[in-house]
């Protein structure tokens, strides 16, 4: 059940271990986010047809090591109206998860050194799944927190927006979860990753349906604030957004956080629904296949992540709102029941689509109620406060100061 | 202490995590200039000199996402212990989950009927203004006198 590491006390050679995997994880992850915010420009201005950057090393690559560097050398601002304290801990409170969450992600297949049961990633506990959703509603705090400490307007907006969506989208994210669970009776990831080995057909994506994998897949961006749901950064009304007032190295921790977080949702979208490590291998170097697998999986989510930030407008908040809460919300809630329903038998599963269906009549029904009823409260309230007729009449023409002439309000 | 033997790992990425961003943030106190002015730190407004201060206020309805969101992820909670023994619950803990589940989604659609989850503007009810200086021959609009048009 656990990691079969620690199966024999832990000893000297475990710590080395343990200590090697955390150690080429943790190198591992920083390249992976350089090459990613260079692979997000380079592709985005490919769609865009622009070169993007190209200075800096071959095809650019080093574009993202030069502008951190950089960041190193800029003076670093403390607002006059911050939260000292929590202004430097927000930053902190960002990167510390999204290095954290990529712990349980399975990168490889199980490995023996030195009679040793190796499992390739970095930790295999228990309940595997709880630890990744409580570290992604950790990351919550890093984005709120810096709004609020910042002592100014827009971060502010940006970090209540940004807050409200990461909540509403979690609930339809842990259902999806959840429903995931259902087939491999397991938290852990290693055993959710063996559930669906072997055949690509035992893969959660279609094993559960693709709605489960449609819906995490909305939902993960809007839980990265990545486009089209970036509302908590939109420039066009909020300046940038929660980190609008970070400069230097603290801005640049949000950026790495941000884009490390793009890799390791799209290395859990694998591990949940496409099996993981799981490929066919050949029996050269029998290790490296299922990392290859996993790294050419990762990858093409990667890809998916900067395909849709290239494709889509950025919604409105209300649509994003309704979205999360009045569609994905029920439908994964639904769509559990279904699939648990198909668990215990055909009739079961058939019976709960049909309540399904009916349900979803009911909350279009109940949709249109509370829309209505907002509308005639709203009526209501135009009709009590009856439009009087401006003096002068037209707002665009030039204002009639006759009424005032008398207050002393305006000079004649 | 067995089972927390799992959980050595996440700890010493945790100890390199913030040992990284610590000596970062340390590196950049170290080679940044540091020469502060008053307008450097004034909040950013896009060059605008911000006359309030930032509201303390905030719409209800963050607030009851927040509440609602709260409902949602207690029913989560329990459904992943659920999840995890549901094979051998079998048909007792599908129609337990059903009872479970119908009983959150009518309160959700009390909610959604009362309007709790709509966000922006409702659609404007606007009295028309009759618009007689407007005819089919001309659409020039007369300002100042008439109607007395609504604003």
């Amino acid at each position: 059940m656990s990691d079969p590491l620690f199966a024999h006390g832990v000893g000297l050679a475990v710590i080395l271990i343990v200590l090697v995997k955390v150690v080429v994880a943790f190198a591992a992850l920083l390249v992976c986010t350089m090459l990613m915010v260079w692979f997000e420009r380079k592709v985005i201005s490919d769609m865009q047809n622009r070169i993007g950057p190209n200075r800096a090393g071959p095809y650019g690559l080093l574009q993202s090591l030069a502008d951190g560097t950089k960041l190193f050398f800029k003076e670093d601002l403390l607002p006059e109206k911050a939260d000292r304290f929590v202004f430097r801990l927000a930053p902190l409170l960002a990167v510390i998860p999204a290095f954290l969450i990529f712990a349980v992600v399975p990168v490889g297949g199980v490995v023996t050194i030195a009679h040793h049961v190796v499992e390739l990633q970095v930790a295999d506990p228990p309940m595997g799944i709880l630890y990744l959703l409580a570290l992604s509603s950790v990351a919550v705090y890093g984005v709120m927190l810096a709004g609020w400490s910042s002592g100014s307007k827009y971060p502010l907006l940006g970090s209540v927006r940004a807050s409200a969506q990461m909540i509403s989208y979690e609930a339809a994210l842990g259902l999806t979860v959840v429903t995931v669970v259902l087939e491999s009776h397991s938290l852990s990831t290693r055993a959710i990753i063996q559930s669906q080995s072997h055949h690509f057909w035992q893969w959660n994506v279609l094993r559960l349906g693709i709605v489960p994998f449609a819906i995490f897949m909305i939902a993960s961006t809007a839980e990265m604030n990545r486009p089209p749901f970036d509302l908590a950064e939109g420039e066009s009304e909020l300046g940038g957004g929660f980190n609008t007032e970070y400069s230097s190295l603290r801005f640049a921790l949000f950026y790495l956080a941000e884009f490390m977080n793009t890799i390791t949702m799209s290395a859990v979208a694998v591990t949940l629904f496409f099996g993981g490590p799981d490929g066919p291998g050949f029996h050269v170097v029998r290790w490296l296949w299922p990392i290859l697998w996993f790294l050419g999986k990762t990858v093409a989510f990667c890809y998916v992540q900067v395909w849709i930030r290239a494709s889509l407008p950025r919604m409105r908040y209300d649509q994003l709102m309704d979205l999360g809460w009045k569609r994905l919300i029920p439908l994964s809630l639904g769509w559990l029941l279904v699939v648990a329903g198909f668990i215990v038998s055909v009739a079961w599963g058939a019976a709960l689509f049909g309540a399904g269906v009916l349900a979803a009549v009911l909350l279009y029904q109940s949709i249109r109620v509370g829309r209505r009823r907002r509308e005639s409260l709203a009526a209501a309230m135009a009709a009590a406060a009856v439009p009087r007729p401006r003096p002068g009449g037209n707002r665009q023409g030039p204002v009639d100061l006759r009424p005032l002439a008398g207050t002393g309000k305006v000079g004649t | 202490m067995g089972s927390l033997d799992s959980y050595l790992p996440i700890f010493i990425l945790f100890v390199l995590a913030l040992a990284f961003a610590g000596l970062s943030i340390v590196a950049s106190k170290l080679l940044a200039p540091q020469r502060p002015t008053s307008a450097k730190e004034a909040p950013y407004e896009c060059g605008i000199v911000p006359a309030e201060a930032p509201p303390q206020r905030f719409p209800v309805r963050f607030y009851l996402v927040a509440m609602i969101f709260v409902i949602f992820d207690i029913e989560i909670i329990f459904l992943f212990p659920w999840a995890v023994v549901y094979n051998q619950l079998g048909r007792f803990g599908l129609v337990e989950i059903i009872v479970f589940a119908a009983s959150v989604f009518f309160s959700f659609l009390y909610l959604v009927a009362n309007g709790a989850l709509d966000w922006g503007p409702v659609k404007r009810v606007r009295p028309v203004a009759s618009e007689q200086s407007r005819t089919t021959t001309s659409t020039v609009r007369r300002v100042g006198h008439g109607t007395g048009e609504a604003a």
